[in-house]
């Protein structure tokens, strides 16, 4: 059984020879090639060989597209800063008034900035591992994507004191997210992570998610022709999982690390995925045999009831990790495998 | 109605982020006659004492937190009229995100926070060099620098900031406040970065700087 079938068959609720397990790795590629984050984002061929590493390297089950956030806030005018030890930030904002985001015209995926390169880079791995190693894209969601504009300060202002014009910037905004999304898929994305920070409870409380938000994801996941997980975005995300069931396109929802897994699995139901959810901060600082015994603890809760994924819970693993303990997720999945099968 | 009553209408409007009712809220107080530094020392401070107790119970967002930061700015401009010397100056004190940090919204709040509490704050932005931010501490005599970071690496070079206080024979005088969503994810991090100490919140800031401040003061007059 390769990835593929693995991800697949785990998604789909099928009996599989052992649980599938996911690091996001995107910038830890560059160090295993040895090449500046810059260049890996910048450089379809550069990313594709440093996630070839990360497959070589550690086997993991899934193989991520460039997750650069940047490369929107570019394609909307905005200023990147680089650095050597993390993903590019959005340094400037494209436009300073969340009133003028109205008068931006919205970016083309084929032709602006940096969006071709990540759909190369897309396109290059889903040659590389088709039906072989699932390809997943990671993107914002439509209701977080205006900070990715005029940056979150303005956004977080807009939601609050001025409604209207924060429906306008959302209803603007949209089109592009389901079009950034549809391109992922056309150049050969298996799945879309989906990151919506207005989900997690650190951002925005339920109520305005449930009566602002939620709607907007409803709309533009059905234009979506594809699968989609839902992603936590760094926070908590359990008070808003009986929200997502229904979804279109929906195949599971990422969950925080502080996160309770069996409480998501109640909310959730038994039939959507969860991914997660080894707490991404610990990787850098911790033992090994601390991040066995971590994920082993994930498993033995979520696993047993199928449709999971072990993965670690936030954005990209801090470089200063050390291999092993990112083997250590990986051997926590198969021994508990391993455990399952002799009993049978 | 009695002060605490007010308190807690206000922070009833903090949790649901309505700004509006706050603003409507503090004008019938002012109306009702209680006085401004009243209003700020029995009605706000009441208020945001509870609201950092909520957020500890994680039962707050940023969405709220923020929205009560402006209301606390709010309240203090309507009781402190513009160009008028606040009695209440605790200090200077300068803050900013480190070195390669952009996320500006927790800072900006804590500045919010900071500002309503009584203190004069040197707010220098998004990704200030350590060098910067001492400059400025020494310039306007801040007993502390809180220094912004929301992810790791960029939380890791506060410890530039740590260093270069230590090696300009500052230690004692200006204290080193750290900020962040990963302190609160990772609090062992304050001590790695060479921190003073933390607070988990926007809310809890003015509490830790004004401990902070005694610590300085203690050490620069034995």
């Amino acid at each position: 059984m390769n990835s593929y079938q693995r991800v697949m068959g785990t998604l789909m609720g099928q009996p599989v020879d052992r649980l599938p397990v996911f690091a996001v790795l995107g910038a830890y590629g560059g160090k295993l090639t040895n090449t500046d984050l810059r260049t890996v984002f910048s450089d379809a061929s550069a990313y594709v060989a440093s996630q070839q590493a990360v497959q070589s390297a550690f086997g993991f089950d899934l193989v991520m597209t460039p997750f650069v956030y940047t490369a929107i806030s570019e394609a909307f005018g905005g200023e990147t800063a680089w650095s050597d030890c993390q993903t590019p930030n959005m340094k400037r904002p494209g436009v300073r008034s969340a009133a003028e985001v109205l008068t931006l015209p919205l970016p083309d995926p084929y032709r602006t900035g940096r969006l071709p390169v990540v759909l190369d880079a897309t396109r290059r791995l889903a040659d590389l591992y088709k039906e072989r190693v699932p390809v997943i894209a990671v993107l914002p969601g439509p209701a977080i994507m205006p900070s990715l504009v005029i940056g979150m300060e303005q956004w977080m202002e807009t939601i609050l004191f001025d409604e209207d014009l924060a429906q306008k910037i959302l209803d603007h905004i949209a089109p592009f997210f389901v079009s950034w999304a549809n391109a992922l898929l056309a150049a050969g994305a298996d799945c879309l992570v989906i990151t919506e920070g207005m989900a997690s409870a650190e951002i925005a409380p339920r109520a305005m998610f449930a009566e602002r938000f939620l709607p907007l994801l409803t709309a533009t996941f059905a234009q979506i022709n594809g699968p989609k997980v839902l992603h936590h975005t760094g926070g908590r995300i359990n008070h808003n999982l009986d929200l997502f069931p229904g979804l279109a396109g929906l195949v599971g929802v990422a969950v925080g690390s502080k996160d309770d897994l069996a409480e998501a699995r109640r909310l959730i139901g038994p039939g959507l995925n969860l991914i997660g959810n080894v707490d991404n901060l610990s990787f850098p600082a911790l033992s090994g045999d601390t991040i066995y015994e971590m994920s082993q603890a994930c498993v033995r809760a979520a696993a047993p009831s199928g449709h999971y994924i072990l993965a670690n819970s936030g954005a990209d693993i801090p470089l200063t990790t050390p291999p092993e303990n990112l083997r250590a997720m990986l051997s926590a999945a198969a021994d508990y495998s391993v455990e399952i099968a002799s009993r049978l | 109605m009695i002060p605490k009553e007010w308190s807690e209408r206000l922070l009833t409007a903090m949790i649901n982020a309505d700004r509006t009712g706050a603003a409507e809220l503090i004008d019938k107080v002012l109306v009702s006659g209680i006085q401004p530094v009243q209003v700020i020392a029995d009605i706000l401070d009441p208020a945001i004492v509870q609201l950092g107790r909520l957020w500890e119970e994680e039962t707050m967002s940023l969405a709220q937190n923020f929205v009560a930061s402006k209301i606390a700015e709010d309240t203090l401009l309507r009781c402190i009229p513009v160009n008028s010397i606040n009695p209440r100056t605790k200090g200077a004190v300068v803050i900013g995100n480190i070195e390669d940090d952009f996320h500006s919204l927790g800072r900006k709040t804590v500045g919010l926070f900071l500002s309503a509490a009584g203190w004069e704050v040197y707010d220098l932005g998004n990704d200030v060099p350590a060098e910067e931010l001492l400059e400025k501490a020494i310039e306007v005599n801040a007993c502390i620098i809180g220094a912004s970071a929301m992810m790791q690496t960029t939380a890791l070079n506060i410890r530039k900031l740590r260093q270069l206080i230590d090696d300009r024979g500052f230690a004692g005088r200006i204290k080193l406040a750290v900020g962040g969503a990963v302190f609160n994810w990772r609090p062992d991090l304050v001590a790695e970065v060479g921190g003073d100490g933390t607070a988990h919140n926007a809310v809890g800031a003015d509490e830790l700087f004004m401990r902070l401040q005694a610590e300085a003061q203690r050490e620069v007059t034995p």
